[in-house]
């Protein structure tokens, strides 16, 4: 078949769209001055790096990929535990947090994004195998399943909390939830723990605002780890710390109203809007015709890869993308929810649209994937008696 | 591996329905962005925007001071003087009584310079203020109602005696003073209470006392201060006066420069803008709709330019300038035929970087303004001024003759005086008989260079009377050339403007034997340093320049910051002509600074013992030259006198050119040597001997008092 059939183009022109929205977006963010840099070319940059890599990720077939993904994932574990042991010039402390390299010369990385990538690999890998080699479906085999999840999941999770950093242990957990949900374990054990799981998150909460001396107490949360959450449900009142960002990004939004006040009209002054708070300013500017086209461009590419998965005759890259569904979807959803006071704060990036080098790098890797699942999927194609389109 | 995958592949039936959940709560969350979204921007948007209404955002960009420039070590050349001063900025509804209080406070805190600034109406209005209650009592009430307020104050004022007011001490004259200019200010625009000599403490002190002072403010402001006075002040160049040049307007705009910017408009100062304009603060003001500022955020912080780490040695450009003022100044004054002289103008440079060391040009003034010397630095015409000169660039004519093959290493040409038909008999300045490539450079023939040319232009022998032929395209060979060695291009240096040079068009065969001895074309000191850099350096053309290092500012007073980036050795191009040759033209050169017939040997090496140790090499030149005078008469009894070299011959790490237009021709020497020889002895000594003082005691840091101990005169 030829490369013209065998190309996704649909995937093609979504990430299309995102590329425009993000130039946009990010053109929006930096007319306040707050640096004297031109993101939108260094973006634009940044694509046309991943857009090469992505071209050497076809080379590779999916079965390919699980091959090297245990060495992948060992790889990112050793980067991550680096980061703990390296010196200062190396792996400096920003923002409270160690979570970069500085590569001289190159500028800096951020080891957790691409650990994302290797973890769903390695989940991908890990349910995989089970289902192929188990006997049958019964409740031992899949409490079996779950702990070798689970075992896979903790040492990252582990050494992202040593940072710490809390939203990408956030993603983390969403990866885990939704390769869980489609590893075939059973719905009687699924519901339980997920059930279990957000009643200890919202518990988390209630305690934090009704009694935070026992958290302190059993968990050593300090309370001023518990600003985020104050400053989520009452802005106002912790306005000059915590709740500053957010009463500016709602403000921002809001005043945005229907049809946004157009490119550059921006009145709010929002620190660090080209990264994690580049959607205040589409809102602002683009107001909420633009949020919603921006919505429905991330719903569209969710649609598409829920089709990826659905097709792929090869379970491992059905897994992956579903892997990689739950992260650029967790990862929308939490950041848009925290603009708009759904959500509390924690610092992450929305996909393909914010700047920055790491991230969007690891999402283009995560999207070269699900190409490569398009791209290989012909060999399998007859076995299944269906013609794709 | 197909069967594998075949398995695989059964064992996910699940995946349909499971995926299709999966989708389903995707679609919950999105929409329940969108749902929030809803409520946020359409259901309270409105709000949103009244709470941003209410207050408006101002964004300004505060100015920061421009970076220093400093010599090769590290001595200060151009300063920032810090400006501080004292503003009011009164609020609305400010009464007389407000200010008094103001006034004695800050009369705590600053001096206020009083005499010759008070008037007696101010005294009275003072009285007026500290006695109100009795002051309004001596006037007539009933009187008093039917006048307007503006005229009862004027009585009340006109019954306050002489004598009441004239015994105030000076601590209260002060406060008037102050209270004086407090009165000046208009709501809400700041008034500049003290501006002039306010010192550091002044300043401090006001600025920690602000919130018992309302409305005062201390802000600080900055003008360009030269420690080293004139010595480089032609290159270092100037800033504008609180505005942007209007020609360029649109281009600083467009670089985040506001109108009122001051920037570099010449010399380094406008080549290095960008590195020394610094980053602006970014401030956004918050303003309610009383114009209160609630809220003041930094976008950005600012940061004062970087600093320009020159290559000059101000302590050897000041010897420089001594030497050139001094003896243009004797050559201008010994004689009437140097009436139209005005120009000495000298380059020194490391060959091996191309780091300018000293650049110097005098001008004297024969009808000097009130304000102005005799004698002013003009050391920017080493770039701009361009002048014929002479047989000093033939080192470059023997190069091309050898490199082209007209002439060879061995070959000797009878030196007699040429007659060619069409042009005036062609000589050197005395019949020297034979000589080869190396006599020839020693001692300044001009007819082998005349024999280069000649060949050149396809007339292999030479015919006493005969017309000379001129092959299409000589001259473009003889530039391409030139060109290599910086002689009639841009030398490329790091500096706003640079002369090219003049080259002259269509030139007949005449002209072209002219071009060879230095006569045709012209070139600028600078032009004639790289060319002389660029045999001293073995053929290596390098880039001259005036910036060494960009250092960050620094966090202490005194010292510098670290290296941001450095001016790294650019060699531009190298020669096309053989190893062989170039070592022949340096044998040369240093058989004119040495040999027993060289034109400067007199010079360096004289009768009387006085004989220098650092073996120099290099060429005179004079050049005839004629002057448009200002009558509109074309005078020509001139002479360009030049002289370029280096020094040690074998290590070379200096290297000059000198030149002085318009001398007289045929002057009386009196047993001395011409001022182009008497400059090039002096400066190179000068090099040398600071070298060796240096090696003594080390470098002297501070070089800002007057150091003219060294010079020797003559």
């Amino acid at each position: 078949m030829k490369f013209e059939q065998r190309f996704d183009w649909r995937l093609f022109f979504i990430m299309i769209a995102l590329v425009v929205i993000s130039c946009f977006a990010i053109y929006s963010a930096q007319q306040s001055g707050q640096y004297n840099v031109n993101f939108m070319v260094q973006q634009l940059i940044w694509y046309g790096l991943g857009s090469v890599m992505i071209g050497f990720m076809l080379l590779l077939d999916p079965e390919s990929y699980k091959k090297v993904s245990l060495y992948l994932y060992i790889f990112g574990i050793i980067l991550l535990a680096g980061l703990m042991v390296a010196p200062n010039e190396l792996a400096p402390l920003r923002n409270g947090s160690r979570s970069w390299y500085i590569i001289p010369g190159l500028g800096s990385i951020q080891p957790s994004e691409f650990m994302k990538i290797f973890l769903i690999l390695m989940l991908s890998k890990v349910v995989t195998d089970h289902n192929y080699r188990r006997k049958t479906a019964d409740m031992k085999s899949d409490v079996l399943l779950l702990g070798k999840m689970v075992l896979v999941v903790i040492p990252p999770l582990f050494l992202i909390m040593l940072q710490p950093d809390l939203g990408t242990a956030l993603v983390f957990l969403a990866i885990l939830a939704g390769t869980t949900l489609v590893s075939g374990v059973a719905w009687r054990l699924i519901i339980p723990i997920y059930g279990a799981a957000s009643f200890l998150g919202v518990s988390l909460v209630w305690l934090a605002l009704q009694a935070p001396q026992l958290l302190d107490k059993y968990l050593n949360v300090q309370e001023y780890q518990l600003g985020r959450i104050y400053a989520w449900l009452q802005p106002f009142k912790y306005e000059s710390s915590d709740g500053y960002h957010l009463i500016k990004s709602m403000r921002a939004i809001g005043s945005g109203q229907m049809y946004g006040k157009g490119v550059g009209g921006s009145e709010v002054y929002l620190p660090e809007s080209h990264t994690d708070f580049i959607f205040s300013v589409i809102g602002e500017e683009y107001g909420f015709i633009g949020s919603c086209v921006v919505i429905m461009t991330f719903f569209i590419l969710m649609y598409h890869l829920i089709q990826i998965a659905h097709r792929a005759n090869y379970a491992f890259s059905s897994y992956v993308v579903v892997g990689i569904l739950s992260m650029i979807g967790f990862h929308v959803f939490q950041n848009i929810g925290m603009t708009v006071q759904l959500l509390p704060i924690t610092g992450i990036p929305l996909p393909f649209i914010s700047y920055g080098g790491s991230a969007l790098l690891a999402n283009l890797i995560a999207i070269g994937l699900v190409f490569a699942v398009h791209f290989h999927q012909k060999t399998f194609m007859f076995n299944e008696g269906r013609l794709d389109e | 591996m197909g069967n594998k995958k075949n398995n695989e592949r059964k064992k996910k039936t699940h995946l349909p329905f499971r995926l299709n959940v999966l989708f389903f709560i995707i679609f919950l969350l999105f929409a329940s962005l969108i749902l929030q979204l809803g409520v946020v921007q359409i259901l309270n948007g409105e709000e949103a925007q009244e709470e941003i209404d209410k207050t408006e955002n101002q964004t300004t960009a505060l100015p920061v001071p421009r970076g220093k420039m400093y010599d090769r070590y590290g001595r200060l050349l151009v300063d920032n003087q810090s400006l501080y001063s004292i503003t009011y900025t009164p609020p609305k509804g400010v009464q007389a009584e407000d200010r008094l209080d103001l006034a004695k406070k800050l009369s705590q805190y600053i001096d206020k310079e009083f005499e010759d600034e008070l008037r007696l109406r101010d005294l009275k209005e003072y009285f007026y203020l500290e006695n109100q209650k009795e002051v309004q009592n001596r006037i007539d009430q009933e009187e008093a109602e039917d006048l307007e307020p503006g005229e009862v104050y004027q009585l009340e004022l006109d019954s306050i005696k002489e004598s009441e007011v004239n015994d105030y001490d000076n601590q209260t004259k002060e406060v008037i003073a102050i209270k004086k200019e407090l009165d000046k200010a208009y709501a809400l625009s700041p008034q500049i209470v003290k501006n002039e000599n306010v010192t550091q403490k002044e300043y401090a002190v006001v600025g920690e006392h602000l919130n018992e002072l309302p409305g005062i403010d201390v802000t600080s402001d900055w003008k360009r201060e030269y420690p080293m006075g004139d010595t480089l002040s032609s290159f270092l160049g100037g800033i504008t006066d609180r505005s942007i040049p209007r020609s360029k307007m649109e281009y600083y705009l467009s670089l985040g420069y506001s109108r009122s910017d001051r920037v570099g408009n010449s010399g380094l100062e406008e080549e290095y803008e960008d590195v020394l304009r610094g980053t602006k603060e970014k401030v956004q003001y918050t303003t309610d709709s009383d114009n209160n500022i609630v809220d003041t955020e930094v976008i950005r912080e600012g940061e004062r330019g970087d600093d320009l780490v020159l290559t000059f040695d101000s302590e050897l450009q000041k010897r420089v300038n001594e030497i050139v003022r001094t003896e243009l100044t004797k050559e201008v004054q010994r004689s009437y035929k140097n009436r139209h002289m005005e120009d000495a103008l000298v380059v020194m440079s490391d060959p091996q970087t191309g780091e300018i060391l000293a650049a110097s040009g005098m001008h004297y003034n024969r009808d000097p303004d009130e304000d102005e010397q005799r004698v002013s630095n003009v050391s920017h015409k080493v770039l701009y001024d361009q002048y014929p000169p002479g047989s000093a660039i033939k080192g470059a004519s023997v190069l091309t003759g050898l490199h082209t093959g007209v002439v060879s290493p061995g070959e000797y040409i009878y030196d007699r005086p040429l007659n060619i038909k069409g042009t005036e008999t062609k000589s050197s300045y005395s019949q020297l008989g034979s000589v080869n490539a190396l006599s020839a450079l020693e001692r300044s023939s001009n007819v082998y260079m005349f024999f280069i040319a000649m060949r050149m232009m396809g007339n292999p022998t030479f015919q006493e009377n005969a017309p000379l032929s001129l092959e299409p395209g000589t001259f473009q060979r003889m530039l391409k050339h030139f060109h290599q060695f910086g002689l009639g291009v841009e030398t490329g240096i790091d500096y706003p403007y640079e002369a090219p040079g003049v080259q002259g068009s269509n030139p007949g065969p005449g002209n072209l034997m002219d071009f060879m001895i230095g006569q045709y074309s012209s070139y600028t000191p600078m032009q004639l340093n790289q060319y002389v850099t660029t045999i001293a350096n073995d053929g290596y053309r390098v880039r001259p320049h005036f910036m060494k290092e960009v250092r960050q500012p620094s966090k202490g007073d005194k010292k510098l910051g670290p290296v941001n980036s450095s001016f790294n050795t650019d060699v531009m191009n190298r020669v096309v002509m053989s190893n062989q040759y170039i070592d022949l033209v340096q044998n040369g050169f240093r058989q004119a600074f040495q040999g027993s017939q060289g034109t400067a040997t007199s010079t360096f090496y004289p009768t009387n013992g006085e004989n220098v140790s650092y073996s120099p090499a290099g060429k005179t030149g004079t050049a005839e030259a004629s002057k448009l005078l200002d009558n509109g008469e074309l005078f020509t009894e001139l002479e360009n006198l030049t002289l370029v070299g280096y020094a040690p011959h074998d290590d070379p790490e200096v290297a000059f050119s000198v030149m002085v237009p318009y001398v007289g021709k045929d002057l009386p020497m009196g047993g001395d040597k011409a001022i182009n020889l008497r400059i090039g002895r002096q400066i190179l000594d000068a090099y040398f001997e600071l070298k060796e003082e240096r090696e003594e005691s080390g470098v002297d840091s501070d070089v800002t008092g007057s150091n003219n101990a060294n010079n020797e005169d003559g």
